[in-house]
């Protein structure tokens, strides 16, 4: 237990600085092309990918031919939080990068992982991931776009017909790793399968859903799919196998997901703290009293994260498992809401302004930008998605906590 | 940064939860509660069983008789002692006087001889610097005048003094015309001294307080700890604080995990409705939030040491925060606790109460959150400025 790195880590950490310096977008080259979704790559995103690629830096857990340089977890940590303090993203790509690509890498085959991995990990191509749908959101089991198989052999092609819905990033993605129901009469998590499907394929329908926040830029969409054909050899793993690859899916960088919630926490402190002096000076007596307090337990929910996220990957590391981590997504994402609330009040009636600025989302860094009251809003993100609060809850109680299911 | 325990640590603190399973049962924080008539002998022979393992010294240096591990060793043994609620000379002792003497320039006065009587388990001791249940250094009011031959005359009185009834060296914190400065007193020279010490009576006896009252009570040039006037003693009374309040945090979220994991099988076990309480969606939020709570609380209380262990320049901060957060947890773990154990809970005879009440003193001692909230503003450069009130 203590609070340094070693010497080689430090190293690391320096190299990777010194890289980062050298082959970084400039904040203007990157506030004069924005991204427009999940799914869309500005040429200075495509141009810092493919050089991290190419150095090894965008993955550095992996091995070189996947644009790694097999580092620890340890220092995978420290290149996460210097990415993150430097707000650069490594792709807009997040879902893409994240998840997409590593699960090809898993479970699809050699041709698929040339095809539709190795683009994305060299900024050339996007994915979306296909999973909730109208009337499949938390319960997720429950999705109903089905894939039927038609002819046989070298010939044969699935057919698909279904909706998606907050598909993010489908706008502009390249191809949507796709969740079909491929066995009707299974049990439902046992008839699932995942399909590759190029997104300009004919009958695919996508249908934008502007957000509440900059509504000029969605990334959230729905996605139809009618009569859509593909290959055979597009089924990513053994047939019927989806929900168990999803589970993998997601796990993937599970253990590191907390950094950027962390360090996006700790970007709103920074920038509440700053702001804190001129907010707090225009009030006075009881009322300063109490907002200043607000502040107060503002850090401390900041470094709350970051210790609950070390404490974890520190018993990681040691290859144990660390129930801190499922307990990450909830509290960063529910602190995040909280700092923007609490900056909102304390801001007073100026927190009602729209600034013109890119709100965050379609970056990989979750920095925040925009008024207080745009970054409550959009903190809603991160408590409904990928898992709401609610479900966050339940998975604690019944996985760490072993309460039986109601 | 590397918040886990290493191999040793991890062996101590099976091997502490091991010896306490077997010398501090429930029974035996009953019998203190109660006042049973053999609970002072229980106590005894629980304090023989850690001096014979060397728990008193584990954090001394060798030079006084100690095992010369570190503040992380005891903080692994405050935490199993508040998990179990244990009532020992420990926690003042240990994470209150040895601090408060490490803050002395080393070998000064009688400071070695009574850091040996610590580690042979002879001499227990504690830090008395509240006054009327206030933790702040600037609001000592408590009189250092000094008296030929470089000694002290000390006047004042000391309220919630841990162990201040029992205790045989108290750590006193006065002030003099230079300032600040800390003495040690011998509880045993009551008679004629100008020393009166009176318990208080307290809803958990596993924590005794005491108030001290000084009635012009003398100390020689040996017994100063750091004297008004050095540089060093404002810094001084606050790390002392500040190593006493992590401990008491860490102590008192290893009581709140007791209350949840007791509340968390109650809710396996009991059954109503034809299920397990525990299934309703209800109570499993709550649970899930009171596990939150509890793992927030450690997280905070463990950097914390860590910052005190290194004598990290956040130590002031992270000691402030994990008092802060301990109360926020012990705030949801004794509602949550009592509320979900229904009527059982509310019983005498049932053993949750120990818990709860260790928990709920936990955060009104040493400074409560709001007491170390207002701190944190300060240190966080918030409260600057005339117009606060």
């Amino acid at each position: 237990m203590r609070l340094a790195f070693d010497a080689s880590v430090e190293a690391f950490r320096a190299e990777f600085l010194a890289w980062l310096a050298e082959h970084r977008p400039s904040p203007e080259e990157m506030a004069a092309e924005p991204s427009l979704s999940t799914g869309h790559l500005p040429g200075w995103a495509r141009r810092f990918t493919r050089a991290m690629f190419d150095d090894g830096w965008l993955v550095p857990g992996w091995p070189p031919e996947l644009g790694g340089r097999d580092a620890g977890p340890i220092e995978t940590l420290v290149y996460l939080e210097e990415l993150a303090r430097a707000r650069v993203p490594r792709t807009a790509n997040v879902q893409g990068l994240g998840i997409v690509a590593p699960s090809i890498i898993d479970y699809g085959t050699p041709e698929q992982v040339e095809r539709y991995a190795m683009p994305i990990l060299r900024g050339e191509q996007t994915a979306c991931l296909g999973m909730s749908e109208p009337g499949a959101g938390s319960d997720l089991a429950s999705l109903r776009t089905r894939a039927v198989l038609d002819g046989e052999g070298e010939g044969a092609e699935w057919v698909i017909d279904g909706q998606k819905v907050w598909t993010s990033g489908a706008n502009y993605a390249d191809v949507c790793f796709l969740f079909v129901r491929t066995d009707p009469e299974a049990p439902k998590h046992k008839g699932i399968s995942i399909l590759l499907v190029p997104m300009d394929a004919p009958g695919i329908t996508v249908r934008p859903l502007p957000e509440i926040i900059r509504p000029e830029a969605p990334d959230l969409n729905e996605v139809f799919f009618d009569g859509v054909r593909v290959p055979a050899s597009n089924l990513v793993g053994e047939l019927n196998d989806g929900w168990r690859m999803a589970n993998g899916s997601l796990a993937h960088e599970r253990g590191m997901v907390w950094v950027s919630a962390v360090m996006g926490l700790e970007e709103s402190l920074e920038r509440l703290l700053a702001e804190a002096p001129e907010l707090l000076g225009r009030l006075s007596g009881p009322e300063r009293a109490l907002a200043t307090d607000q502040v107060v337990q503002m850090a401390i929910e900041t470094q709350a994260a970051r210790a609950l996220g070390y404490r974890g990957f520190a018993k990681l590391v040691r290859g144990g498992t660390a129930p801190e981590q499922a307990l990450m997504k909830l509290y960063a994402s529910e602190a995040r809401q909280r700092i923007a609330q609490v900056a909102a009040e304390v801001q007073g009636a100026d927190a009602v302004e729209v600034e013109t600025v890119d709100i965050d989302g379609h970056l990989a860094v979750d920095e925040p930008q925009g008024t207080w009251l745009e970054q409550y809003f959009h903190s809603f993100a991160n408590t409904i998605s990928a898992g709401a609060s609610e479900i966050q809850r339940n998975i604690i109680a019944e996985r760490i906590l072993g309460l039986p299911r109601g | 940064m590397d918040l886990e325990l290493d191999e040793d640590q991890l062996a101590l603190q099976a091997g502490a939860r091991a010896v306490l399973a077997d010398a501090c049962p429930p029974a035996l924080v009953r019998s203190v509660v109660e006042g049973a008539d053999d609970a002072g002998a229980r106590v005894g022979e629980l304090w023989s069983t850690l001096v014979a393992l060397d728990w008193p010294g584990l954090g001394l240096p060798e030079a006084v008789g100690g095992l010369g591990l570190g503040v992380v060793e005891v903080a692994i043994l405050v935490e199993e002692l508040g998990r179990v609620v244990a009532p020992t000379p420990l926690l003042a002792t240990c994470t209150q006087l040895v601090p408060t003497l490490a803050e002395a320039e080393p070998g000064r006065g009688r400071i070695d001889d009574v850091l040996a009587g610590v580690a042979s388990g002879s001499v227990t001791g504690t830090l008395a610097v509240a006054e009327r249940g206030r933790w702040a250094p600037d609001e000592v009011a408590c009189r250092a005048e000094p008296v030929a031959g470089g000694g002290w005359r000390l006047t004042g009185t000391k309220t919630h003094v841990l162990d201040g009834a029992t205790a045989d060296e108290l750590a006193v914190v006065a002030r003099g015309d230079g300032g600040l400065g800390v003495f040690l007193v011998r509880a045993a020279a009551v008679d004629g001294s100008g020393l009166a010490v009176a318990p208080l009576a307290v809803m958990d006896p596993t924590l005794p307080l005491a108030a001290v009252a000084l009635d012009g009570v003398e100390v020689g040039a040996d017994d100063v700890v750091v004297a008004p006037g050095d540089p060093r003693a404002a810094d001084a009374v606050d790390r002392a604080l500040q190593a006493a309040t992590v401990a008491l945090a860490l102590s008192t979220v290893a009581t709140c995990r007791s209350i949840f994991d007791a509340t968390l099988a109650y809710a396996k076990e009991r059954e109503q409705f034809g299920r397990p309480i525990g299934s309703f969606q209800a109570l499993k939020h709550r649970l899930a939030d009171a596990y939150l709570a509890v793992e927030r609380a450690n997280a905070l209380a463990w950097f914390a040491v860590l910052c005190v262990a290194e004598d990290d320049g956040r130590r002031a901060v992270a000691a402030a925060m994990a008092k802060s957060a301990a109360g926020d947890c012990q705030r949801l773990l004794t509602r949550d606790g009592l509320q979900l154990h229904g009527g059982i809970g509310f019983t005498w005879e049932h053993d949750l109460h120990l818990g709860l009440k260790r928990a709920a003193t936990g955060e009104l001692l040493l400074g409560t959150s709001l007491f170390h909230r207002a701190r944190l503003a300060g240190l966080l450069g918030l409260s600057g400025g005339e117009a606060v009130a």
